[in-house]
C-alpha cells in the first residue's frame, strides 16, 4: 500500500481522525528529500502504508526487516530501534488533542553505516548484493539519533499542521456549501417576491414560482394546490417533468390537503412508493416533499416538489427549508391577493348598486348599464387593449349614466318626445356623473369615459363638442356600446330594431357618430355575443314588467 | 464536459470566491481565484483561462475595465466573461457586448443557475 494512495485512518476508542492521502503524501515527500524513509503503522502493529517512491536502500533493504514478523513496532512514545545495521529507525506515535492520531516510523541512513558481519547477514537473508546497498546507503545523507529524533518532532509538528490545514479546507468546504444554499434561497425569494404584486392572478404567481423553484431546486416536478373560498379557485398543477394521468392530479391535491390540515406541517417523503397515504404516488414519483400555506393557522393550499435530481438520498433539509422559505413569501402574496379581492368584491358591489339605482328609473333602461359594459368590454379586447386597460373601461361603462341619478324619472320616462328644455335636461348627465365620481379617488381614471359618451366623432355630440381623438378612448367605446344597446331595446316610442339593421346603422355611421377605428373592432365581435346581450335584455324587461305587475295588484 | 477547463475568478468579496470556486470545482472546472481586477489581469494573461467570472465591484480595476483590457489583448481577447453585479445595477448593452461580456447574473446569485450558465457559455464557446 502506498503513503499516496488510500487516506490511513487511525482510530482510538470511539474516536477517530482520518489523515488524508495527501497529507500523508506531502509529508512522505518531505521526509525523502532529507534522505529518508516514512511510514505509518497500523493498531495492529502492522505496516499500513509506505513511501513507495522511496529510495531502493529503504525499499529493498529496511522495509523488507520492519514488515518480518516480530518487528518491534508496538509503542506509547517515542522508541529507536537499532536491529537493522547501519540505519537508525524511529517508531513515533503522533498524539494531538490528546488522541494518538496515528503511529509512524521513519527510517534514516545511520553515519557508521558500514559492511559489518551482521550486514553481510542481513544481505545474504534478504538476497542483496551489499556492495550495491553500501553504494546506494553512500548517495544517502547520514542522520544520526540526534537528528532523527528532531526530524520525528518535525514530523508530528507538520502532520498536526497538515491535519489543521485540511479540516479547516473542510469547514471551509461545508461553509462554502452553506453559504451556496443560502444564496439560492435568497436569490429564489427575491425573484419570487419580486413577482408578488396583488394585481397579478394567482395562476399567474404560483406558475412562476413553480417554475423559479424548479430551476433552483432541480427537481423533476413542482406543484402547487390552493383551496380557498375567498379567492377565485385556481386548478391543482404541476410543472415540470413528472406528468399525472387527468385525475390523479385532483386526488394528489385532495390528499394533500387531507395530510396538511391534519398536521399542519410539512410533508417529506423519500419513499413514496411504500407512504402510507402517497403509496399510489409511488407509480409516478420517488419522492415528495410538500409544505402548506397558511393564513391565521389555516392551510390554504400547498407548494410541492416531486423526485430530487443527482441527490441519492432523496430531499433533505435543504429543500425543505427553500420550499418553505417560498412557502412563507407566497402566503404574504396570498394574505394580500385576498385583502386585494376583498376590497375590489366590495368596490364592484357598490358600483353595480349605483347602477342599478340608475336603471330602476326607468323600466326601459333595465340592465342596460351592465350591458354596455359588457359590450364595451368585447370592443376594448377586440381594439387589443392590454387586460388592465379592458377592465377599467368594463367599469366606466357600469357606471356611464350614473349622472341621470339627476334627471327626472319624469323625464326619463316620458312617453313620446321631449322637448328642447327636457332634452336639455338629459344632456347634462354626463357632467353630472363626472361630478358624482369626481370625489372617488381611486376612479378617477374612468371620469373621461363617463363625461364623453356622448361626444361624437364628428365633434357634433354634446356635452362639449370634442372630436376625434380629443374624444377619450373609453367615451368613443362607450358611445358605440351605448348606442348598440339603445337601438336594440325597446323605447316608448319604437320597437326594438332588429339586429341587421343595427348593424347597418353602425357601420353607416362609422366616421360621423363612431370613430372608425372602434367601429372595425366592434364588428369583429363574434355574433354570438352580441345575442346574449340582447337575450338579456329581453330577459331583464321580462323580470321588470313581472315586478310592475306584482306592484299593481 | 467540465474536463480540462479553466475558470478565473475574480471577486474581492472572499465568500463569493468560496461559494463559486467549491461550485465549479465539484462540477469538475479547474479554478484560479484573485482577488481584485490587477491581479485578475495578471493571472488571465498568464494563465489564459477558458472563461473569466468576474464581480463588477472590485479595486484597483472594476470587472468591466478588467474585460475591457483582456479585450484589448489579442492574446486574451478570446476569454469569454460572466459578470457579476449588484441587483438593480445595469450597465450599458453596448459596453458589456464590446467587452466580451456574454451574461450578467445579479447578486445575489443562485450558485445553481451559474453553474448552468457557466456550462451554456463554454459549451457554446467549445
Amino acid at each position: 500500500m502506498s503513503l499516496t494512495d488510500n487516506p490511513v485512518q487511525s482510530s482510538h476508542e470511539n474516536h477517530s481522525i482520518a489523515i488524508d492521502a495527501a497529507t500523508l503524501g506531502r509529508l512522505a515527500t518531505r521526509v525523502r528529500a532529507g534522505g529518508m524513509f516514512l511510514c505509518s503503522i497500523d493498531q495492529a502493529a502492522k505496516v499500513s502504508s509506505f513511501d513507495t517512491s522511496a529510495d531502493a536502500f529503504y525499499l529493498k533493504y529496511v522495509l523488507p526487516q520492519i514488515q518480518s514478523p516480530g518487528f518491534p513496532l508496538v509503542t506509547t512514545q517515542l522508541k529507536l530501534i537499532d536491529c537493522v545495521p547501519g540505519v537508525v529507525i524511529a517508531v513515533f506515535p503522533v498524539i494531538d488533542r490528546k488522541q494518538t492520531v496515528s503511529t509512524f516510523l521513519i527510517a534514516a541512513r545511520s553515519p557508521d553505516f558500514g559492511i559489518s558481519e551482521d550486514l553481510l547477514r542481513k544481505c545474504s537473508q534478504l538476497s542483496l548484493d551489499a556492495t550495491w546497498l553500501a553504494q546506494r546507503a553512500s548517495s544517502l545523507p547520514a542522520n544520526d539519533v540526534g537528528q532523527i529524533t528532531w526530524h520525528t518532532q518535525m514530523i508530528a509538528d507538520a502532520l498536526r499542521d497538515q491535519m489543521r490545514v485540511s479540516e479547516m479546507r473542510t469547514e471551509m468546504d461545508s461553509l462554502s456549501n452553506q453559504l451556496s444554499n443560502t444564496y439560492e434561497e435568497l436569490s429564489l425569494i427575491y425573484q419570487v417576491s419580486s413577482g408578488m404584486k396583488v394585481t397579478r392572478r394567482p395562476n399567474d404567481f404560483f406558475r412562476q414560482c413553480c417554475l423559479d423553484v424548479m430551476s433552483v431546486l432541480g427537481v423533476r416536478g413542482v406543484g402547487v394546490v390552493l383551496r380557498s373560498e375567498s379567492l377565485k379557485q385556481i386548478e391543482p398543477a404541476i410543472y415540470g417533468e413528472v406528468e399525472l394521468p387527468a385525475g390523479k392530479i385532483e386526488r394528489l391535491a385532495d390528499d394533500l390537503m387531507v395530510e396538511l390540515r391534519a398536521r399542519k406541517s410539512a410533508i417529506l417523503s423519500n419513499n413514496l412508493a411504500a407512504d402510507k397515504r402517497f403509496g399510489w404516488m409511488g407509480e409516478f414519483a420517488r419522492q415528495m416533499v410538500a409544505v402548506p400555506l397558511m393564513r391565521d393557522e389555516q392551510v390554504l393550499g400547498c407548494l410541492f416538489a416531486l423526485d430530487v435530481e443527482n441527490k441519492p438520498d432523496g430531499f433533505d433539509t435543504v429543500e425543505l427549508k427553500l420550499l418553505t422559505s417560498i412557502a412563507n413569501e407566497s402566503s404574504i402574496y396570498l394574505e394580500n391577493a385576498m385583502l386585494f379581492e376583498d376590497v375590489r368584491g366590495l368596490m364592484m358591489g357598490l358600483l353595480r348598486s349605483l347602477t342599478s339605482a340608475v336603471d330602476a328609473k326607468d323600466a326601459y333602461t333595465c340592465g342596460h348599464s351592465e350591458r354596455v359594459a359588457l359590450l364595451s368590454r368585447y370592443i376594448a379586447q377586440q381594439a387589443g387593449l392590454s387586460e388592465a386597460a379592458v377592465e377599467r373601461i368594463y367599469m366606466a361603462g357600469l357606471l356611464h349614466d350614473v349622472g341621470k341619478i339627476g334627471v327626472p324619472e319624469a323625464v326619463l320616462q316620458k312617453a313620446g318626445r321631449l322637448d328642447p328644455a327636457e332634452f336639455e335636461q338629459i344632456k347634462k348627465h354626463p357632467e353630472m356623473g363626472a361630478r358624482i365620481l369626481r370625489d372617488v379617488k381611486q376612479i378617477q381614471d374612468i371620469i373621461p369615459g363617463v363625461l364623453h359618451h356622448h361626444e361624437r366623432y364628428d365633434g357634433k355630440g354634446y356635452p362639449l363638442g370634442l372630436a376625434g381623438e380629443n374624444i377619450s378612448l373609453m367615451g368613443r367605446i362607450i358611445c358605440l356600446a351605448d348606442c348598440f344597446d339603445a337601438m336594440t331595446s325597446s323605447r316608448t316610442y319604437r320597437k326594438a330594431l332588429p339586429l341587421d339593421v343595427v348593424l347597418t346603422e353602425i357601420r353607416r355611421c362609422a366616421g360621423s357618430q363612431f370613430d372608425p377605428v372602434i367601429t372595425d373592432a366592434f364588428l369583429k365581435i363574434a355574433p354570438e355575443k352580441l345575442m346574449d346581450l340582447l337575450k338579456d335584455h329581453r330577459q331583464q324587461m321580462m323580470r321588470y314588467s313581472e315586478a310592475s305587475q306584482l306592484r299593481v295588484a | 464536459m467540465a474536463e480540462n477547463k479553466r475558470i478565473l475568478v475574480a471577486d474581492d468579496e472572499s465568500h463569493i470566491l468560496h461559494v463559486v470556486s467549491l461550485k465549479l470545482r465539484n462540477a469538475g472546472y479547474d479554478v484560479l481565484t484573485a482577488r481584485d481586477g490587477q491581479e485578475a489581469y495578471d493571472l488571465a494573461v498568464a494563465e489564459k483561462p477558458d472563461l473569466l467570472i468576474t464581480d463588477y465591484h472590485m479595486p484597483q480595476m472594476s470587472g468591466l475595465e478588467l474585460c475591457q483590457k483582456l479585450k484589448q489583448d489579442p492574446s486574451t481577447s478570446g476569454i469569454p466573461a460572466i459578470m457579476l453585479s449588484a441587483r438593480g445595477y445595469h450597465l450599458e448593452p453596448q459596453d458589456t457586448e464590446q467587452s466580451g461580456i456574454l451574461r450578467m447574473l445579479s447578486k445575489p446569485f443562485s450558485p445553481r443557475q451559474l453553474l448552468a450558465t457557466v456550462n451554456e457559455v463554454l459549451n457554446r464557446a467549445a
